[in-house]
């Protein structure tokens, strides 16, 4: 059986280069400076397999500021992760349901603060926490193309 | 409009038993990386202890010779022995019992052959991650190297520490969610007092073994990896402490 969840919390810098600004942009006015649009997407990571426990998949939500200098047309565009969710999660036995619930609530922190570092990959742990990663670095590949 | 650069893959694959992450900063096509998860699927078929007709279960239930076997099972073979010895007896493929299960190697020496194919494919931006034990070269472009959180062994929300690198293997072992999974081949149990061992150096096969020996003598272990070559390590005891050698750097 599965569940489904999700958490919200802080946003946090997603640790991503900037993507090509080439997004087209039409400013309302030609008076202001510049000029910011904002825009919001969901992106979910493959499932990732966390050992005899079965899949985990993560979702996030990206909100993506474009601020446009209108005088140089030059465009910045800054990525942060506002929601972390896992739809998908093992519970299909009496112990990995409690793995989950020691588990999850701590790994979604661990992406937290793991790109907050700026943290390119983990070393340790072989289980649920090695799903969750996986599926978690294939959502922000997703993310990382959104232009 | 200018011509996009590489935005990398990362392609995820179960095999052996764990998941394969690969994340190439060099090419945006998944199926450039096939090579390499041909390379862990022959791995996988030739040396796995849950397939009946795998070399190793063969030289374990004596159908097959050794001098019959693949240069590959013999030179895996080989160098568990070598480190059996330089560990003494800490790394040892026979220590769960009497069945042959050079898999303690295996993962990390299948990660170096993958990483030689990376090379030879010309990729200068790549990790190869086998279950948390990884090989890193180049950078996560456009940052210029690899960043790898060291994972807290109890605390699966923290990172203990991070390492940086633009060549270089890390393998960590420890108890971890799953259990006790190395055992101190002297007494037959987990060893006490030590919550895990981190490798860092050239080569993933040698960093693991290394670090599931380390592991496997406790509190001993940090004062033997204080003596490795080439190789640095940290150790985190079940006291609070960390004991890393000299040349383990924090980035």
């Amino acid at each position: 059986m599965r569940r489904a969840t999700a958490a919200v919390f802080a946003a946090a810098t997603l640790a991503l280069p900037t993507a090509n600004a080439l997004a087209a942009v039409t400013a309302p006015k030609a008076t202001p400076k510049k000029k910011v649009v904002t825009a919001t997407k969901t992106f979910t990571g493959t499932a990732g397999f966390a050992g005899r426990w079965g899949d985990v998949q993560v979702t996030i939500v990206v909100k993506k500021t474009t601020t446009t200098n209108l005088a140089t047309k030059k465009k910045t565009v800054k990525k942060k992760i506002t929601k972390v969710g896992v739809p998908v999660y093992p519970d299909h036995t009496d112990r990995s349901v409690f793995i989950n619930q020691q588990a999850l609530p701590l790994l979604i922190q661990e992406t937290i603060q793991a790109q907050s570092s700026g943290i390119d990959m983990i070393s340790g742990a072989t289980d649920t926490s090695t799903g969750f990663q996986q599926s978690l670095a294939s959502a922000i590949v997703q993310a990382r193309a959104w232009k | 409009m200018i011509a996009a650069e590489p935005r990398g893959v990362t392609r995820v694959e179960h095999i052996m038993g764990m998941p394969i992450v690969v994340d190439v900063r060099d090419v945006d096509d998944a199926a450039a990386l096939d090579p390499l998860f041909e390379w862990f699927l022959l791995v996988d078929e030739t040396f796995s202890t849950y397939i009946a007709e795998s070399q190793i279960s063969r030289l374990g239930r004596g159908e097959l010779a050794l001098e019959d076997a693949d240069e590959d099972v013999r030179e895996v073979l080989a160098r568990c022995e070598e480190l059996r010895v330089e560990t003494n007896g800490y790394f040892d493929v026979r220590a769960a019992g009497p069945v042959l299960d050079p898999s303690g190697l295996v993962k990390g020496w299948s990660v170096d052959h993958a990483a030689a194919i990376a090379d030879a494919l010309g990729w200068r931006n790549y990790a190869i991650n086998a279950g948390g034990d990884m090989r890193l070269r180049g950078g996560a472009l456009p940052a210029p190297v690899w960043r790898v959180g060291i994972q807290h062994p109890a605390r699966r929300d923290r990172i203990v520490a991070v390492v940086a690198g633009d060549d270089l293997a890390v393998a960590t072992s420890g108890a971890y969610a799953r259990g006790d999974h190395v055992i101190d081949p002297r007494t037959g149990r987990p060893p006490e007092g030590v919550l895990s061992v981190t490798i860092t150096g050239p080569d993933l096969g040698t960093a693991d073994a290394y670090a599931t020996a380390a592991f496997a003598m406790g509190t001993a272990g940090p004062a033997w990896t204080a003596r490795l070559r080439g190789y640095e390590a940290l150790t985190l005891l079940a006291d609070g402490r960390s004991l890393r050698t000299p040349g383990f750097h924090f980035a």
